[in-house]
Order: structure tokens, then C-alpha cells, then sequence
């Protein structure tokens, strides 16, 4: 048996899915959770039910992205290792990333099915699981006392002036974060645009910011609040279609 | 119900979300931690702890600054049980932030409170079920659906998810705060044109950027308060 074989075998599906569905459930129980907590604190229930299908909506052409992914390093890792690792704690940039830097660390020239053995699939497995597990770790033993922290921040030594002062900037400081977090990647296109890289990551940007423009221009023009759900979602599908077409310019 | 009961149920439930996010923190590092020993076993082909070792020197160090930076600046915007859930389900960048961000910006939460927290859960949860289930269709139909996921003429499509999001996300974010937005865009443009091999670390330059942005907005935050104090004084 070769090793993807032994790699695409129902033994490791197995393996991958159980883990796969553990967190399918513990997803489940935290939505519940935070329905139920929201009706006994008395929240308005249309908004967490818009709040589900926006979320639903605007996920399913980023996890077919994801599902990429998947396929991308299937040819090398087999199918059910890249599947258990996008969907649970991976990323699609970092995932291909540390699977290539890991083959070349156990010292396979790259990562390829045809110089890929058990042995090295293992410790790559392994190295991919530590690599990124990082985030779980600090929730585990730090994010209690971290968002106290955030909730309740401590006096400072000026008083309640400065504490005054600041009261409010919580939501502009993580909306300027957001910004900040956008602003690195559209930075990251023109710098690619202008150093003779691809220009096609620019204007797919562009274009999703002009799509999203008309959906809230039609939002603020009809009062249809309903397009908000769908709006992300729309923006994306319409950008990524006209990526087929200019990709055939670039 | 009055406010001090509200308070109360509240502050229950975020006490049994810790206990319950650290328990299934615990438990899906032990589970994917142990993968890897247990498809060794099915495998005989235990993980070569020496290789795993110099492998982990030599790229693991670069994750754990990078997991440090992202754990800082986004669990603020997370909230506690969505920090939780984020961390274990992974495609923060490219999903769950900007999903959150939207769930929150639809519904009109603000940070810090209940509401924010609740939102914030409920967007993640179902951003990773839609994940899962469309990953296990995928999957399921791997071998149908592969030469239409991978034709050429969908690639740039596909290649071009991550600039489809930040772009819709970018006009939506940056109309109403262009002054804070302008001038970040323009320093990573210049740092991303001046230093192109930057464009490798695209996820370290949102610490700065990140930075710049919140400066510019404290600066305009303070002088807005400041000129509503004086209205407030004339009066």
C-alpha cells in the first residue's frame, strides 16, 4: 500500500472525524449557551437570529475557500489530516505554510507525496498541531484574568479623570483596530501591485468595496435592513466573479 | 426582570463559559495533540521527537510570537466566549474576526457589554458550523466536486477570497472613519512598496497598523471630547 493510501485509509477518516465532530459539539453547546443566556438577560431575539444568518451566510464562500485548502494539501498529506486541521484551529495561510517549513524541518526536500514517509507524516502532523496551538494555550491558562482585565480596567494614578476621559473609546479603539488589520492587507496589495507583483489582489478589492457601496446605498435608499445579513456575503460574490474575468487581463 | 437579576444571570453565565472553555480547550488539545501518536500507532511510524524538536526551533518560535500578537489584539474584540471557541476552530483572519466584527456592527453591540458577548459566541459558533459542514460536503464529494473546485477558470476566484472579504469590509468600515483610515492605508502601502519581501509577513504588519489606527483615533476621540465638554460648559 502506498502512503497515501495508507494516509486516505477509513482508520485515520476515523480518527480526524471524531476529533472533527468534538468540535462540531462544542460549537453547538456555546451557540446554545449564548442563545439561552441572551433570552434570560433579556436581549432582542431578532437580533441574535440575524446575527446566525449573517454569520451562516457570510462563512460559506470563505470555508469554500477553506475547502481549497483541504484539497491543496490532500495530494501530499492525504485528505483527512488537511480536513481535521481546517476545520478545526488551523488557518488557510498558515496551514500550507508550516505543512512546507515542517517537510523541509524533518528533512524531506518539500512537501511531496513522493518523498513522503509514515514516519515523516507523523512528525509533521505533529509539528503542524504545536505550531499553531499557541491561542488555545493562553485561553486556557490566561483569558479569565485577560478579560477581566479588559471589562474592568484597573484606576490609574491620575484618578477617575483620565478614566472619565477614556469611557466610550473601547468600541472606536476596536473598530480602529479593524481598520488597522484591513489597512496591512490593502497595504500589502498596492506594495504588490507597485513592486511588478499581480494587480489582480487590488482590483478584486476594489471592486468588493464598490459592491459592498451599492448594497449600503440600497440599504440606506429603500430602508432595507434585511440586506445587512447578506450584504459581506454579496460583496464577496460579486468581486470573486469579477476576479474570473480580469484574471483572464492579468 | 430588573437589572441587578440581569446583572447577576450574566455574570453566571460568563463564569460557567470559562469553566466550560477551558474544559474544551483542554480536552481538543489533548485530542489533536494525540492524533498524531495515535495514527503513529495505526501507522507504526511513531513521530520522530529529534526531528520534531529542530523543526519546532527553527519555525515553531515564529508562530508562538505571532499566536502571542493575535491572542492580545483579538480577544478584546472577541469577548470571552468567542475567544474560546476562535482559538479551537482557527481561521481567525480570514473568518472569524471579520465575521464577528459584522455580526457586531449589524446588530449595533458595543464592546464590553453583555450583548457584544452573546453576538460575538453566536457569530463564531455558527461561522465555524458552516465551516464544518461545508468542509465534510466538501469532502464527501471530493472526488465530484474536485475538477470544478480546481478548473482553471475559477482559480483567480478562489485565489482571491481573502481581497474579496477586506475590501467589502474595508468600504464598510472606512466611510464613516476616513480620517483614522487614510493614514495607515497610506504607511503600509509605502512600507509594502518600500520593503516588498513584507508582503511574506502581512500578519505581523497589523500590529503596527493596528497601533496607528488606534493612536489616530484616541487623538480624535480626545478632541472630540474635548470640544463637547467646552459646548457642555458654555451652556
Amino acid at each position: 500500500m502506498n502512503i497515501l493510501s495508507q494516509l486516505n485509509s477509513p482508520v485515520i477518516y476515523l480518527i480526524c472525524g471524531i476529533i472533527v465532530l468534538f468540535v462540531a459539539l462544542v460549537c453547538v453547546v456555546f451557540a446554545v449557551r449564548a442563545y439561552r443566556a441572551g433570552k434570560a438577560i433579556g436581549m432582542d431575539v431578532t437580533k441574535m437570529k440575524r446575527t446566525i444568518v449573517a454569520s451562516a451566510t457570510f462563512a460559506v464562500l470563505p470555508s469554500v475557500g477553506i475547502l481549497l485548502g483541504v484539497i491543496a494539501l490532500s495530494g501530499s498529506l492525504g485528505t483527512p489530516w488537511p480536513w481535521l486541521r481546517l476545520s478545526v484551529i488551523g488557518a488557510l495561510h498558515y496551514e500550507t505554510q508550516v505543512a512546507e517549513a515542517a517537510a523541509e524541518a524533518v528533512g524531506l526536500g518539500g512537501l511531496s507525496a513522493s518523498l513522503m514517509t509514515a514516519k515523516a507524516f507523523t512528525t509533521i502532523a505533529l509539528l503542524m498541531s504545536v505550531c499553531i496551538m499557541w491561542g488555545m494555550v493562553f485561553c486556557l491558562f490566561s483569558l479569565r484574568k485577560y478579560s477581566a482585565r479588559l471589562n474592568n480596567p484597573k484606576p490609574r494614578a491620575e484618578g477617575k479623570k483620565k478614566g472619565l476621559a477614556l469611557a466610550g473609546f473601547g468600541d472606536v479603539a476596536m473598530t480602529a483596530m479593524f481598520i488597522g488589520l484591513v489597512s496591512a492587507y490593502l497595504g500589502s496589495y498596492v506594495g504588490t501591485l507597485v513592486s511588478g507583483g499581480s494587480w489582480l489582489p487590488l482590483a478584486v478589492a476594489l471592486v468588493g468595496a464598490a459592491a459592498m457601496g451599492l448594497f449600503i446605498l440600497i440599504r440606506e435608499k429603500k430602508d432595507a435592513a434585511w440586506i445587512d445579513s447578506f450584504s459581506v456575503a454579496g460583496s464577496m460574490l460579486i468581486a470573486m466573479t469579477a476576479a474570473i474575468f480580469l484574471g483572464k487581463l492579468a | 426582570m430588573n437589572d441587578e437579576k440581569k446583572q447577576a444571570l450574566y455574570e453566571q453565565y460568563l463564569r460557567s463559559t470559562h469553566r466550560f472553555g477551558r474544559l474544551a480547550s483542554v480536552l481538543t488539545l489533548a485530542l489533536l495533540l494525540g492524533a498524531p501518536f495515535v495514527i503513529g500507532v495505526y501507522l507504526q511510524a511513531m513521530p520522530d521527537l529529534g526531528a520534531f524538536a529542530r523543526g519546532f526551533l527553527s519555525i515553531g518560535l515564529v508562530y508562538l510570537v505571532s499566536c502571542i500578537a493575535e491572542y492580545l489584539i483579538y480577544v478584546p474584540m472577541l469577548g470571552a466566549g468567542g475567544s474560546y471557541l476562535a482559538f479551537i476552530t482557527g481561521n481567525l483572519i480570514n473568518m472569524k474576526i471579520p465575521c464577528a466584527i459584522n455580526a457586531r456592527d449589524i446588530v449595533g453591540a458595543k464592546s464590553g457589554t453583555a450583548e457584544n458577548e452573546i453576538i460575538s459566541t453566536l457569530s463564531i459558533a455558527t461561522s465555524s458550523l458552516v465551516t464544518i459542514v461545508v468542509l465534510f460536503l466538501g469532502v464527501l464529494l471530493l472526488i465530484p466536486l474536485q475538477p470544478f473546485l480546481q478548473s482553471p477558470v475559477l482559480q483567480p476566484a478562489f485565489d482571491n477570497v481573502v481581497p474579496a472579504l477586506f475590501g467589502a469590509m474595508a468600504y464598510k468600515y472606512y466611510r464613516g472613519n476616513l480620517k483614522v483610515a487614510v493614514f495607515p492605508l497610506v504607511i503600509m502601502s509605502l512600507l509594502f512598496i518600500l520593503v516588498p519581501s513584507l508582503t511574506g509577513s502581512t500578519s505581523f504588519m497589523i500590529i503596527p497598523s493596528g497601533a496607528i489606527a488606534i493612536g489616530l483615533a484616541y487623538l480624535f476621540f480626545r478632541r472630540e471630547n474635548g470640544r463637547l465638554s467646552e459646548t457642555e460648559a458654555q451652556k
